[in-house]
C-alpha cells in the first residue's frame, strides 16, 4: 500500500487500531478488515439504505464515507445492537411480524430504526411508513416492516 | 394427527441469524489467500473487437494477472443451453445461441466481458480495469424488434440469416370460425415492457479450488446449486464429487439468478484452477444493469372475438419478444405468455404466433412473474375495452367467461412452459371474485365515493382484475429427512432459498410429521453436498414441489419410526402415539421411547440390519407432478392521479389468493406484499430505458426506480381462500410470483377509470408520470383536432 | 439527445468562421482541452477532459467539418471515446448575417452517448452540454471582443486563460439552476 491512514475507531464499543488505504470506502472497511459482515452492500451510490450503520448514533451510508473519515469517532452497526441470545426488542419485534425475508436489508433497516424509535417513541402508522422510506427492500414490500415498528412501539409503552 | 404445524403462523427459525448479522451471504465469504476480479465490459452494444490493450494494466503493482478470450484456448466454450424449445410442438424453429465466457471477435450487447483482472484487492483490479484499453469498431445496434426482422436489417449473429431466434404457433380450435360467427371482433396493438429484478443482494461468486484434494469449492449468489454443480464439473472435466456449490443466504433471486452460467460463473472457476488460488467476484449496482438478465419487451397484436353479451368465443395473438442477444433459457417467458393470454377464461378457441428476435441488449430470462404478467394484461386489457365499447358490465362479463368448477381439470390443448399441455387442475373463480369485489366495496364505490370524490375535483379510480397463475410444475425436487441420535431432525433439499423461508415452512411439514417442535429441524437447502439431484427455485414451485418431497420424506421416516418403535416396545403400531418427540404405547404412556434413542437403535454398532431394510431412520424422496397447479387471485385496487404531477396513490389494495393449502400464512402475505410491491414498480415506476445504440439510459438505482414503503399502499388487505391442488398430498400451490402478475393490467384499469373524463385507453406498460402525461396530452390534442 | 439553440455574436458571419477554426482559440474556449489540431483537411483531433456530475475522465477523438457554406453554413460530425464512455454527435450550424457586425449563430444537432456517461450521467449531460456551450460562447464573446478592441488600437489580440476551476464551478452552478427551475420558467438566462 502506498498511501496509508491509521485509523482509529470504536465500532460497537471496541477501539480498533487499523491501518487502512485511505480510500476504502466505510462498508469495505468494516465487512473486509473488522470482518463484521452484517452491514450489507446493495449499491454504492447511497439510494439502498442497506448499509446504513449508525456514527455516533446517527445512521449514516457507510458506502458514502471513507474509512478515515470516521476516526477517533464511534460506529454502531447491527452486530451492535443484539445478539442471538439477546435481541433488541425491535429486532424481536422484526422476527414476530416476519419483517424480513432474505434478510439482505434488514441490517440497514434495523440501523435507521433504533435510533428513530427511541426518538419517536409514540409514532402513526404514518409517520412510521415514511421513516421506513428511508431504506430499500424488495421482498417484503414493506407492509410488516411497519408492522414490526408498530408493534416494537406497542411493546416498549 | 392431532398436532398440526403446517398452516400455522410460525416464526421463521432462520431469522434470528438474519437479524443480528449472523447470517452468510456471497459477499461474506473471506478466504485466506483470496484473489478478486473485476471484469472489463463492452460500452458498446455491437462492435468489433481490434485490438485489447493491458500494456499499462499488467503494471499496477498488485494485479496477478489479466486474461482474455484468446488465454482461455480450448477451455473456451459458450454456455450450455438451459431449456431447450418444446419437443411436444411442430414446425418450432429455434436458433439456440447462449452466451460467452470472455467475448471473441464481436461484441453482441452493452456490458459483455472482454477481458478480466485479477488482483490482490478488489480496489486494485479496479483500477487496473480502468487501465485497459479496448479499441472497438462500432456496428450499428439492434434494437427495434419489428425492424430488426425486416430483409437486410444489421444482424446479431452473423451465422444466421435473420435476427429470428425462434418461431412457432399455438392452436386451440378454430380461431377463424369463431370469429365468423362473432357478434364483435376487437383488435388492438400492446406495447409490454417489463424490467430488473433488482434483488437488493446483487451477484456474486467466490470459487476455490484446492490443488490438493483436487476439489472445487464454490460459493454461488444462484437459485440452482445442483444445476451449477453438474454443469461446472462438465466444463471443467471434473467429477461430481470433485465439485460442491453452496448458495448460502441469498438476497433476493427473483429470477435471475436461475440464469445459470453466466460469464462470470465460467470465467471464476477456469481463473481458479489456473491460479491455484481462490478467487471472488461480487457485481456491483451497476454492473447488475449490464451483467444480470432481465426481462423486457413484448409487441402484440391481440384480436378478441366476442358474443354480444361479452363471451370470449375466440382469442388470436401474435407475439413479437425480445431475447436479447443470446437465448439459453429458451422460450419460457413467451410459453407463459401464451399460457396465461386466455386467463381464468374459457376460451375455446385460441392460435397464438409467437416470434423471438435477438437484439443488442442483455439477456432476456425469467423475473418474477416470467411471461404471466404480459398475458393477463392483453386478456384484462381486451376484456375492459371490450366492455366499454359494447356498453358491459365489466364484473358480469368476467363472471361469464369463468371457467365453472366442473369444468376442471381443464386441458387447454396448448403446450405450457413445462413442455406438457396447459391443465389447469382445480379451481373455484367466483366465490373469490366476489369476495373482492366486497371488500374492495366496489359497488359502494363506484355508485356514492367516486361521484363525490370526483365533484371534489379529484382523479380517482378503481381497478379489479382476476388472474391465474400455473405454479408448480416439475420436473422433480428431492428432500432427506434424517432422525439424529439427539433427537433432533436434520433435513435437506436442492431447492436454494432467496427469502421464501424454506427453512421453516418445510420444518412445518416435517414436524408434523414427526411431532416434534419446529426449531429441533435444521434443514439445509442449496448445498450440493447434502442433496444430489434436484433443479432449483423457480416458477412458484418450492412450496408445491420441494414441499411434497419433504412431505413424502418425512412421512417415510415416520413410518420407520413407528415399525421400529412397534419392535422395540413390543406393542402393534396401531397402539403407538408420536407426541413431543416421543413414541408412546397409547394406554401406557411411560412404556415409551425417544426419537434419539430409535435413531441410535436403528443405527447398530454391532448386530445386524435386517436385509431389505436401511440403518438409521433416513429417507431420500422425490416429488414430480405430471402437470402443475394452477393457482388464483383477484387483485383490487383504488387508485388517485395528482392531474398535474401525474402522481398516484394507491389508497386501497385488496388481494384474494387462492393458493390452496398455505404451509404458512405469514409467509403467503409476505410472498404476496412483496410480490405487489414489485408489481407496481413494474405498473408506473420502473423501466429500463435503452436508446437505439443499445445503450441503458438508467442504469443505477437513482434513475431506475425501485419503490419504497411511501410508494405502497395505504390500506393492503390479503384474503385467501382455499381450493386444494388435487395433486398433491399438501393440496399447495404456488405464490411466490402471485403477487405481481395482475399488478399491470390492475393500473390500467384504475388508471383509466380514474381519468375517464379524457377518454384515455392504455395499451402500454409501464406507465410512468411522464408517460401518463404524454398520453393525456396526445389524447387532448387528438380530441382537439 | 437534441442539442439546439442560438448566440448571437458581435461580429461579422467570417469573423465567427475563422474563430471557429483556430484551434487555439477553441482550446481556449473548451477548458479541460488538451490538445485541438488539425490533422488534415477539415478533421481536427482532440483530447479534452469531461466532468459530468460523478464520472469523469478523458475523451479523445475526432471532428470533421463538412457540407461547408463560407460564411454561411457547416455541418460538424463528432466521434469521441474515452474512460467515461463513448460520444457522437452530427450538428448542422448557420451563421446568419444581422445588421450592424453582428452574427446570429444557430446550432442543432443529435448527440449520442454511451457506456458509464450513459448510465450515470444521462440526465446531466442534457445540463453540462448547454453548459459548456454556453461558457464557450462566453469565451468567444470576450475574444471578439478583444480582436475588436485590438484591430482599433492597431495592436495584437491578447486573450485571457480561463480557469479549469473557474469553468467547472460555473458548469455546477448551471447544473443546480436547472435542477431549481420550475417547470413553467421559461428559456435561459442569457
Amino acid at each position: 500500500m502506498e498511501n496509508t491512514f491509521e485509523l482509529s475507531v470504536t465500532v460497537n464499543g471496541k477501539t480498533y487500531q487499523e491501518v487502512v488505504d485511505p480510500r476504502t470506502l466505510l462498508s469495505d472497511f468494516l465487512r473486509d478488515q473488522l470482518g463484521l459482515t452484517g452491514t450489507h452492500v446493495g449499491c454504492e451510490h447511497g439510494v439502498c439504505g442497506v448499509c446504513t450503520v449508525l456514527l455516533n448514533g446517527d445512521p449514516v451510508r457507510s458506502c458514502l464515507l471513507f474509512a478515515p473519515q470516521v476516526h477517533d469517532q464511534e460506529v454502531t452497526t447491527v452486530e451492535g445492537l443484539g445478539t442471538i441470545d439477546d435481541m433488541h426488542p425491535l429486532q424481536e419485534a422484526f422476527r414476530e411480524a416476519h419483517a424480513l425475508q432474505c434478510g439482505f436489508c434488514t441490517p440497514g433497516f434495523l440501523t435507521t430504526l433504533v435510533p428513530w424509535l427511541e426518538e419517536n417513541p409514540d409514532p402513526t402508522e404514518e409517520q412510521i411508513r415514511v421513516a421506513v422510506s428511508s431504506v430499500l427492500c424488495r421482498c417484503t414490500g414493506y407492509q410488516h416492516i411497519i408492522d414490526a415498528v408498530k408493534l416494537a412501539a406497542e411493546n416498549a409503552r | 394427527m392431532t398436532y398440526k404445524v403446517i398452516g400455522k403462523r410460525v416464526k421463521r427459525v432462520e431469522d434470528p441469524r438474519l437479524l443480528t448479522g449472523g447470517a452468510l451471504f456471497v459477499g461474506d465469504v473471506n478466504l485466506p489467500d483470496m484473489l478478486h476480479a473485476a471484469f472489463v465490459r463492452s460500452d458498446y452494444a455491437h462492435a468489433k473487437i481490434k485490438s485489447i490493450d493491458i500494456s499499462q494494466a499488467e503494471e499496477i503493482p498488485g494485479v496477478v494477472g489479466i486474461f482474455t478470450a484468446e488465454d482461455m484456448g480450448e477451455d473456451w466454450k459458450p454456455g450450455p443451453p438451459l431449456v431447450s424449445p418444446p419437443p411436444t410442438l411442430e414446425d418450432v424453429v429455434f436458433n439456440s445461441r447462449r452466451q460467452v465466457p470472455l467475448v471473441k471477435d464481436k461484441v453482441k450487447h452493452a456490458g459483455e466481458i472482454i477481458a478480466v483482472v485479477v488482483a490482490e484487492t478488489r480496489y486494485i483490479a479496479e483500477d487496473a480495469v480502468e487501465e485497459i484499453f479496448v479499441d472497438y469498431e462500432p456496428l450499428p445496434a439492434v434494437t427495434d424488434l419489428e425492424k430488426c426482422l425486416e430483409p437486410g436489417h444489421t444482424l446479431v449473429h452473423d451465422d444466421l440469416d435473420s435476427n429470428l431466434a425462434a418461431h412457432l404457433v399455438q392452436h386451440k380450435g378454430d380461431y377463424q370460425a369463431a370469429k365468423a360467427e362473432a357478434d364483435y371482433v376487437l383488435k388492438r396493438k400492446f406495447k409490454l415492457d417489463r424490467g430488473a429484478a433488482a434483488a437488493m443482494e446483487n451477484r456474486g461468486i467466490v470459487v476455490d479450488w484446492d490443488q490438493k484434494n483436487q476439489h472445487l469449492m464454490v460459493w454461488d449468489a444462484t437459485q440452482s446449486p445442483i444445476p451449477i454443480r453438474n454443469g461446472m464439473a462438465e466444463r471443467l472435466g471434473l467429477r461430481t464429487h470433485q465439485v460442491r456449490v453452496v448458495a448460502p443466504f441469498v438476497g433476493g433471486g427473483f429470477g435471475p439468478k436461475i440464469m445459470m452460467f453466466y460469464a462470470e460463473e465460467m470465467v471464476l472457476p477456469w481463473l481458479t484452477m489456473k491460479l491455484n488460488r481462490p478467487v471472488k467476484w461480487i457485481e456491483d449496482r451497476k454492473e447488475n444493469f449490464y451483467a444480470t438478465t432481465q426481462e423486457r419487451e413484448q409487441i402484440q397484436e391481440v384480436e378478441m372475438a366476442l358474443s354480444k353479451e361479452g363471451r370470449i368465443l375466440g382469442i388470436k395473438q401474435s407475439i413479437i419478444h425480445d431475447t436479447g442477444a443470446y437465448d439459453p433459457y429458451g422460450l419460457t417467458i413467451p410459453l407463459n405468455t401464451q399460457s396465461h393470454s386466455m386467463g381464468p377464461y374459457d376460451v375455446k378457441n385460441y392460435t397464438s404466433e409467437l416470434s423471438v428476435v435477438f437484439t443488442n441488449k442483455i439477456i432476456t430470462t425469467p423475473v418474477r412473474g416470467a411471461g404471466r404478467p404480459q398475458g393477463i394484461y392483453i386478456v384484462e386489457r381486451m376484456l375492459d375495452i371490450a366492455c366499454r365499447e359494447m356498453d358491459l358490465n365489466p364484473l358480469e362479463v368476467r363472471r361469464l367467461n369463468f371457467i365453472q368448477p366442473d369444468q376442471f381439470p381443464y386441458d387447454h390443448e396448448i403446450i405450457d412452459q413445462a413442455f406438457t399441455n396447459l391443465v389447469f387442475d382445480s379451481g373455484n373463480y367466483q366465490p373469490a371474485y366476489d369476495k373482492a369485489v366486497e371488500k374492495l366495496e366496489y359497488e359502494r364505490f363506484i355508485k356514492e365515493e367516486q361521484p363525490r370524490l370526483r365533484a371534489e375535483g379529484k382523479y380517482i379510480g378503481i381497478g379489479l382484475v382476476p388472474f391465474i397463475e400455473t405454479t408448480g410444475v416439475g420436473p422433480y425436487e428431492g428432500a432427506r429427512v434424517a432422525v439424529e441420535p439427539s433427537g433432533k431432525i436434520s433435513a435437506a433439499t436442492g431447492v436454494g432459498t432467496q427469502g421464501q423461508s424454506h427453512m421453516t415452512s418445510f420444518a412445518q411439514i416435517i414436524a408434523e410429521q414427526l411431532s416434534v417442535e419446529v426449531e429441533d429441524v435444521s434443514l439445509v437447502s442449496g448445498d450440493t453436498a447434502e442433496i444430489h439431484w434436484g433443479t432449483g427455485t423457480f416458477a412458484s414451485r418450492g412450496a408445491v414441489v420441494a414441499g411434497n418431497a419433504v412431505l413424502a420424506a418425512a412421512s417415510d421416516v415416520r413410518s420407520k419410526v413407528l415399525k421400529l418403535a412397534s419392535k422395540v416396545l413390543e406393542t402393534p403400531e396401531e397402539e403407538l402415539e408420536l407426541e413431543g418427540g416421543l413414541v408412546r404405547v397409547a394406554d401406557i404412556p411411560e412404556n415409551s421411547i425417544s426419537l434419539g434413542e430409535l435413531a441410535v437403535l436403528a443405527n447398530p454398532f454391532r448386530g445386524a440390519v435386517e436385509p431389505g431394510t436401511e440403518p438409521g431412520l433416513e429417507s431420500t424422496k422425490y416429488f414430480g407432478p405430471a402437470y402443475g397447479a394452477t393457482a388464483f387471485g383477484v387483485h383490487g385496487m383504488i387508485l388517485e392521479v395528482d392531474p398535474e404531477t401525474m402522481m398516484i396513490k394507491i389508497h386501497k389494495y385488496v388481494t384474494v389468493e387462492d393458493c390452496g393449502t398455505m404451509l404458512n400464512p405469514m409467509v403467503v402475505e409476505g410472498q404476496i406484499h412483496g410480490g405487489v410491491s414489485m408489481g407496481i414498480g413494474n405498473a408506473y415506476y420502473e423501466k429500463l430505458h435503452y436508446d437505439e445504440n443499445g445503450q441503458l439510459m438508467n442504469a443505477s438505482l437513482a434513475d431506475y426506480l425501485l419503490i419504497f414503503s411511501t410508494e405502497m399502499p395505504e390500506i393492503f388487505e390479503v384474503y385467501h381462500e382455499n381450493t386444494p391442488a388435487p395433486n398433491n398430498k399438501l393440496g399447495t400451490k404456488g405464490v411466490g410470483e402471485a403477487g405481481a402478475i395482475p399488478v399491470p393490467a390492475a393500473f390500467a384499469q384504475a388508471l383509466e377509470n380514474a381519468l375517464e373524463e379524457f377518454d384515455l385507453e392504455i395499451t402500454e406498460t409501464p406507465l410512468s408520470p411522464n408517460q401518463l402525461y404524454e398520453l393525456l396530452h396526445a389524447k387532448e390534442e387528438d380530441n382537439e383536432s | 439527445m437534441k442539442v439546439e439553440g442560438e448566440h448571437i455574436f458581435n461580429g461579422t458571419p467570417g469573423q465567427v468562421w475563422d474563430l471557429f477554426r483556430d484551434t487555439e482559440v477553441m482550446a481556449a474556449a473548451l477548458p479541460g482541452t488538451k490538445k485541438m489540431e488539425l490533422i488534415e483537411e477539415n478533421t481536427y483531433e482532440a483530447v479534452m477532459f469531461v466532468r459530468v456530475g460523478p464520472v469523469a475522465g478523458e475523451f479523445s477523438g475526432q471532428l470533421l467539418i463538412s457540407n461547408e457554406d463560407y460564411p454561411r453554413q457547416y455541418t460538424m460530425t463528432v466521434e469521441g471515446r474515452g474512460k467515461p464512455g463513448f460520444m457522437k454527435g452530427v450538428g448542422d450550424v448557420t451563421l446568419v448575417d444581422l445588421d450592424g457586425n453582428q452574427t446570429r449563430m444557430e446550432y442543432q444537432g443529435e448527440v449520442q452517448i454511451g457506456g458509464r456517461l450513459a448510465a450515470v450521467g444521462q440526465r446531466l449531460v442534457d445540463t453540462v452540454a448547454k453548459s459548456i456551450i454556453s461558457q464557450a460562447f462566453e469565451i468567444l464573446d470576450q475574444v471578439l471582443a478583444e480582436q475588436a478592441k485590438a484591430a482599433e488600437e492597431g495592436r495584437e489580440a491578447v486573450y485571457k486563460e480561463s480557469s479549469e476551476s473557474d469553468y467547472i464551478s460555473a458548469v455546477a452552478k448551471d447544473v443546480i439552476k436547472n435542477i431549481l427551475k420550475r417547470p413553467d420558467n421559461d428559456g435561459d438566462e442569457e
